[in-house]
């Protein structure tokens, strides 16, 4: 229908630089795309500079001006310790970004794996890696890092190994159905026929084009690795204090939220604004990259 | 146009904002369709067809708006009608079959179900009743057991049988217009001439006057009384079908003609393909559309600065778009 | 329809031997020993060997594997290293208070979803769409123990609508409900937010399809297309999904309770890791576990008698 309504705008005569800055173009106006990925580039800024940008170090305690309310010299105040509340925010950028890193490296390195072999093999080695992936898949995302987190100990290292654990399986259950809707195209029968090894196969032609959803799944994972790791830091199993991380800022502040609120609503409000950004970027990259992807990804990313 | 048309369509105009300024799709098309009567519309992709009757049924898909003309059903204009009373017209009044008959079901209803929703949208009737008009109009379209049939999914029927449900489904109301836009394009061959028969044989029993939107000249050809040509959202000519498409006045529709395999031409004749590309509607030339395409001489002045209108030829049954015309027949003297 | 029910409870039988497999491995990835690890750091030579004894640790692991399925399978978890009653009681005792929590907090999210995700999804770009998105957006993205933790402020201490702590000691049943609203509101909150965005991408979709244009040119009312024949096909990836979400809701579970100081079986297991009662993290995380796979298991057995397609094939 809608191809008999619309003519095709990029016709041969349109020079490729103009329609290289015309896609280039569609992504930054999309508003949400262009906006999240703003608030991201200003994070990373502010996590790489924090020992310049942060007017205090992050574990340097006050003890004369313990639980002090916003001034010139502690513009968001203090905590229990005296210690400068913005300071450790910014500080605390740094751990989010870096688990999100992390974990988005790991999950995605071994999840597309599993999920491309199993995809790409069927049969009975599909069906016996899903019923694994399956079974790790009915915990709860969260309480498996938990317990993960409780049975190895308490550290940045720790929490990353077991977000990742936790959250493979889901991004291995998207890349399948992904790679599942590929195989039987007809380019890959092709590759097949003219005797691609499997290997081969899987490398140029399943992954690339595997990749727009891959890319969605990154940002849902960067997102709830971000979640992940401030819920354990809040309960106290993550990053250990005095190491400032924003789960265990509000942490702190839980015990003073009615006297010192500002403690945990700015950490609070920081969490939310870089998991935001990464929706508004990952729902962005949805829409522009290709729409029909829209049933593989976030569902089963929880 | 003629008298007691059932359907008749005067200037119909619909346009969609693209980035380079409003696309005519649909620009100032007339045609009329009388009881009883089979007309074809061909033309290429995107010349359209289905938009234009989109447009006389107002679903057009947004951001696309219908801008103007006239649409007279039963002699009534119908492009004023509010929005329930036209409603109440689709598919009691004017309906419509669709191309692909594998997703214009729902697949999580049986198809009683379906058909009962159209039904009961239209008429008082409750449940039984319906139920059983449902079962009467199934068999009508020769679905075998329709009893058993009914409260079948839409995947546990082939291709041919779920457009013949759609079928039933548009006649469930005995509509005065049956619009089947290219009703075949999905199915086998040997399905297609059945559908096509069960059509024909349903419009001369219902009465019921038939558009058929298509671009296979076959079928025109075979099933069609007169036949209506689109180029770029405009009709280029209308034509009795008695007369072959040898008699045609239009050189888009020769063209169209000489671009389909023939087996009554010897087979060492070479086929012609039209040259050139099909028009950007968003940058139609001032003049005859088909004017870059056109193979009686290029770049007449007329043709390029003025848009011909759709006239009478030799009898004010044949109207052309081509002020060229007799060129044309001067040309294939022996056609 | 019956094969299939057989075909799924089958896989849920595999899936429940594979989660004990899990289980056992996980109190394994302790580094170390784990009888030691229990006990602490000044616990003696004598009573570590005990305790390995009594868990059998000094066997050959296949052994204790084996034993470790059989006797979960048969419903004994193992004993609380705390309180020495069987771990299982102990949960028993927590999953009322959890089943309150969860249930109705998936309730919330899907009468509150559902049909704001549907009016988004019909009024695709308006004003009201554009809000209902914003508060989606906003819902899973700010982390539900901080929400909790405003609206405490807000709910409990400033406005007084609603006690700060997420459970009460009295018995009368009005006075649980009243304590349990803001902590089921905190977890509903974040769950109706997905399910609203998944209904309206699942809505959108479905209403772009031929057969909805083929009901609109047939003359059936808009209201009957978009609340009976779109409606069903786009509930079906929700109902997938509420599987999902329950699991996920499961895992909110222990920071809601953690901040409404409410008891459940995330806070057993939060109790149970500090308290390095290591056989009852394994017994809470089990259950929780199998809670998830039933649900998700009953689920897939309505989605069959909704879908027809599913069953079928």
């Amino acid at each position: 229908m809608s191809a008999e309504v619309l003519p095709d705008t990029t016709a041969d005569t349109v020079p490729r630089a103009r329609i290289v800055r015309r896609i280039l173009g569609r992504y930054l106006r999309h508003p949400g795309l262009s906006l999240g990925l703003f608030v991201l580039v200003l994070l990373s800024f502010v996590a790489i500079a924090a020992p310049w940008l942060a007017p205090h170090g992050p574990t340097e305690a006050d003890l004369m001006n313990t639980l002090a309310h916003p001034s010139g010299e502690y513009l968001l105040g203090t905590d229990q310790y005296g210690r400068d509340i913005l300071s450790r925010l910014i500080w605390g950028a740094r751990i989010s970004l870096e688990v999100a890193l992390a974990v988005v490296a790991l999950s995605l390195t071994f999840g597309s794996a599993i999920g491309a072999i199993a995809g790409y093999a069927g049969g009975w080695v599909e069906r016996i890696m899903m019923v694994c992936n399956d079974i790790l898949l009915a915990f709860p995302g969260f309480l498996l890092a938990l317990a993960l987190v409780a049975a190895r100990g308490s550290s940045l290292e720790n929490v990353i190994l077991a977000v990742s654990i936790a959250y493979t399986p889901r991004v291995a259950a998207v890349m399948r159905s992904v790679v599942i809707t590929i195989r039987p195209r007809p380019f890959i029968e092709a590759s097949r026929a003219i005797g691609m090894s499997s290997s081969r196969v899987l490398l140029r032609h399943v992954l690339p084009n595997a990749l727009p959803p891959v890319i969605v799944v990154t940002t849902v994972s960067a997102a709830t690795a971000i979640l992940a790791e401030a819920g354990l830091s809040f309960l106290g199993l993550g990053v250990q204090p005095p190491t400032a991380t924003w789960g265990n800022i509000i942490s702190d502040g839980q015990g003073f939220i009615t006297s010192n609120p500002l403690i945990s609503l700015s950490a609070g409000l920081c969490i939310a604004v870089t998991v935001i950004a990464l929706n508004l970027l990952g729902d962005g990259l949805r829409d522009t990259l290709d729409p029909q992807m829209r049933r593989y990804t976030g569902e089963r990313m929880l | 146009m003629s008298d007691g048309a059932v359907l008749a369509v005067r200037d119909l105009r619909t346009v969609f904002p693209s980035e380079s300024g409003p696309v005519t799709t649909v620009d100032k098309v007339s045609f009329s369709l009388g009881a009883g009567e089979t007309l074809a519309v061909v033309g290429e992709s995107g010349s359209g067809k289905t938009m234009t009757f989109l447009s006389v049924l107002r679903l057009v898909p947004p951001p696309g708006r219908v801008i103007g003309g006239e649409v007279l059903f039963e002699g009534a204009d119908i492009a004023t009608l509010s929005a329930s009373a036209m409603r109440s017209i689709r598919g009691a009044g004017i309906a419509m079959v669709f191309q692909d008959p594998l997703t214009a079901l729902n697949p999580v209803f049986t198809i009683g179900d379906q058909m009962l929703e159209v039904i009961r949208a239209h008429t008082g009737m409750g449940p039984r009743q319906a139920r059983v008009r449902a079962l009467e109009v199934l068999e009508r379209v020769h679905i075998p057991a329709p009893a058993q049939r009914i409260d079948d999914y839409p995947h546990q029927l082939s291709g041919g049988m779920r457009q013949r449900v759609l079928i039933a489904m548009a006649i469930a109301l005995r509509p005065k217009v049956l619009i089947a836009d290219e009703p075949t394009t999905a199915l086998d061959v040997t399905v297609q001439a059945q559908i096509l028969e069960l059509l024909a044989e349903l419009r001369s029993e219902l009465g019921m006057g038939m558009v058929l939107i298509t671009h296979d000249l076959g079928l025109v050809a075979k099933y069609a009384d007169r036949v209506a040509v689109m180029y770029a959202g405009r009709v280029v000519e209308t034509s009795p079908m008695a007369r072959g498409f040898g008699q045609s006045r239009h050189p888009y529709t020769r063209s169209l003609f000489r671009s389909i395999p023939r087996l009554d031409l010897p087979a060492d004749q070479p086929l012609t393909a039209i040259a050139g590309q099909p028009p950007d509607l968003a940058r139609l030339p001032a003049g005859c559309a088909f004017e870059p395409r056109c193979f009686l001489g290029n770049g007449r002045e007329d043709c390029r600065n003025e848009r011909p209108a759709l006239s009478p030829t030799t009898s004010d049954r044949h109207l052309s778009a081509c002020p060229h015309w007799r060129t044309l027949l001067d040309a294939e003297p022996g056609a | 329809m019956l094969r299939y029910t057989a075909r799924r409870l089958l896989l849920m039988s595999i899936t429940v031997i594979g989660m004990v497999t899990v289980v056992f491995f996980l109190l394994r990835a302790i580094p170390g020993d784990p009888a030691s690890y229990m006990l602490g750091d000044y616990a003696t030579e004598e009573s570590v060997a005990a305790l390995k004894a009594e868990l059998g640790l000094d066997r050959p692991v296949w052994e204790q594997y084996l034993g470790f399925v059989k006797r979960a399978l048969t419903g004994d978890l193992g004993t609380s290293v705390v309180t020495g009653q069987p771990a299982f009681d102990e949960v028993l005792e927590s999953i009322p208070w959890s089943a309150a929590l969860s249930v109705s907090g998936i309730i919330i999210a899907v009468l509150a979803g559902v049909p704001l995700g549907v009016m988004s999804a019909v009024r695709h770009g308006t004003f009201a769409d554009l809000f209902v998105m914003l508060g989606a957006l906003i819902g899973i993205s700010f982390p539900v123990f901080w929400v909790g933790l405003v609206c405490i402020l807000l709910l409990a201490h400033e406005v007084r609508l609603f006690p700060a702590l997420g459970a009460s000691s009295s018995q009368d049943f009005f006075t649980q409900v009243h304590h349990l609203m803001l902590p089921a509101l905190v977890l509903g909150f974040s769950v109706a937010a997905y399910i609203a965005r998944l209904t309206r991408s699942a809505m959108l979709e479905v209403l772009g399809q031929d057969f909805v244009r083929v009901a609109r040119a047939m003359g059936v009312p808009e209201r009957r297309i978009v609340y009976r024949l779109a409606l069903r096909n786009a509930l079906i990836p929700v109902l997938a999904v509420i599987g999902v979400t329950f699991a996920w809701s499961l895992g909110s579970a222990i920071l809601v309770e953690a901040v409404f100081s409410r008891p459940g079986l995330g806070s057993m297991i939060l109790k149970a890791v500090f308290a390095r009662d290591y056989q009852l993290v394994q017994a809470g995380v089990f259950v929780l576990a199998s809670a998830v796979v039933l649900v998700n298991t009953s689920l897939d057995i309505v989605y069959g008698w909704v879908d027809p397609r599913v069953s079928v094939s």
